[in-house]
């Protein structure tokens, strides 16, 4: 069942990185993010059963394959990083709430929009944290090697 | 050393990374390495998704600026991605100017794919998401045209530079609409899985992570303003399908004719 998904993401994500219209070899790693996010993704949510928890750490994974992958193929890290964060996006959430808008369930639409959000504010913050962490760690870098050539 | 010629090249290559979907970030980035290689060193850029303005001081004193606007946004990541390598190699490989501005004449003129490759790339992605939230054969199908149909549709409404709100409201409206008559008609069985399916690619994912990369890079104004534009595709599209179902509801009373 996870291979089958794995596979078919990997397939989704490839068609979105033509969408965007990325060339090349990138096309493929591009797509494998996908899968890797989703891969992360499935297992964290059968561990730990909640949501957001799962997204968090899948959305981590992402962000630190992304930093690696545009470092190994000299590439900008938003040709990965977009393509590898479309499985996680919220579009059940955005569905519900938007049927019950529709259909005047005001209370719940409310608690699923709130939902909505916190996930993709999840998705943001995971990113957020592996840019940064990886933006030091340059500084960092060059800051050492200021130093040795002095 | 030509400044006027510099600086044309270095906001010629932070037009073309905005207009493709790049980060603020990266335009200033580039615009600012292209002039330190060319030993413009007392050059200042500021940048927002609209715009680019770009500034430069000569050793006699004399400054000259340009300002290039942005009207028209597009997504090919190829662009940027080979821009990027431009502006880091020139010190490395010695470009010349001339050499550098067939370059970048070279990755502006670089095509996107064919609207043949993107409506099948579209219904394959569409189908491929619906059976993974959990559809069947059939559904996958009936998924499958409604994003195919709905990518030829966003085509020709954005070869007419149609508002992209406008744009996403229709998408919204044609993939639920699709999908509607299908269930109806006894093609397919889960109607939640195959409008998700097909919803899901109209999802503002390039707006979600340049708002986030340009909020770290600093430049607030630019991650405030991509954020909203992600909040607002996102409405525009629920509302797309919204109005599908409203009409639906009231004009049958229920999901079944």
């Amino acid at each position: 069942m996870i291979v089958r998904n794995f596979l078919l993401i990997m397939v989704a994500t490839l068609c979105f990185s033509i969408l965007f219209n990325i060339k090349g070899k990138n096309i493929f790693f591009a797509a494998l993010g996908g899968g890797i996010t989703w891969i992360f993704y499935s297992c964290s949510l059968s561990t730990f059963n909640v949501d957001i928890y799962s997204i968090f750490i899948a959305s981590i994974a992402a962000g630190i394959y992304s930093e690696i992958m545009a470092r190994v193929l000299k590439s900008p890290v938003t040709v990965f990083i977009i393509c590898s964060i479309i499985p996680l996006v919220p579009g059940v959430a955005m569905y519900n709430t938007m049927l019950e808008t529709v259909q005047g369930n005001v209370t719940t639409s409310v608690n699923l929009g709130i939902h909505t959000l916190a996930i993709a504010g999840t998705i943001a913050i995971g990113i957020f944290v592996i840019t940064s962490s990886f933006r030091l760690s340059a500084l960092i870098n060059k800051k050492i090697n200021l130093k040795k050539s002095l | 050393m030509d400044i006027n010629r510099i600086i044309h090249i270095a906001a010629n290559a932070g037009r073309i990374i905005l207009e493709n979907g790049g980060e603020t970030y990266r335009a200033e980035e580039t615009i600012n390495r292209i002039c330190s290689s060319y030993d413009l060193i007392d050059s200042e850029s500021f940048v927002t998704p609209s715009i680019i303005i770009v500034s430069a001081s000569s050793n006699f004193g004399q400054t000259i600026s340009i300002i290039k606007r942005i009207n028209y946004r597009t997504i090919n990541l190829e662009k940027i991605a080979q821009i990027n390598n431009l502006s880091r190699n020139i010190k490395g490989l010695g470009y010349s100017l001339e050499a550098i501005e067939t370059q970048l004449a070279k990755i502006d003129s670089i095509k996107p794919y064919s609207l043949k490759y993107m409506v099948i790339a579209s219904a394959v992605a569409a189908g491929c998401f619906t059976i993974v939230l959990g559809g069947d054969l059939k559904d996958m199908i009936v998924s499958a045209l409604a994003g195919g149909m709905m990518k030829l549709i966003l085509y020709y409404l954005y070869s007419l530079k149609a508002n992209e709100f406008f744009v996403n409201i229709f998408g919204g409206f044609t993939a639920t609409l699709i999908s509607l008559i299908c269930i109806n008609l006894n093609l397919a069985t889960n109607l939640d899985k195959v409008i998700i399916g097909s919803l899901t690619l109209l999802v503002p994912g390039l707006a979600i992570t340049n708002a986030i990369r340009d909020t770290i890079a600093g430049d607030l104004i630019s991650g405030i303003m991509r954020a909203v534009e992600a909040f607002l595709i996102a409405i525009a599209v629920a509302v797309g399908s919204g109005i599908v179902f409203k009409l639906w509801f009231s004009i049958f009373g229920g999901l079944n004719i």
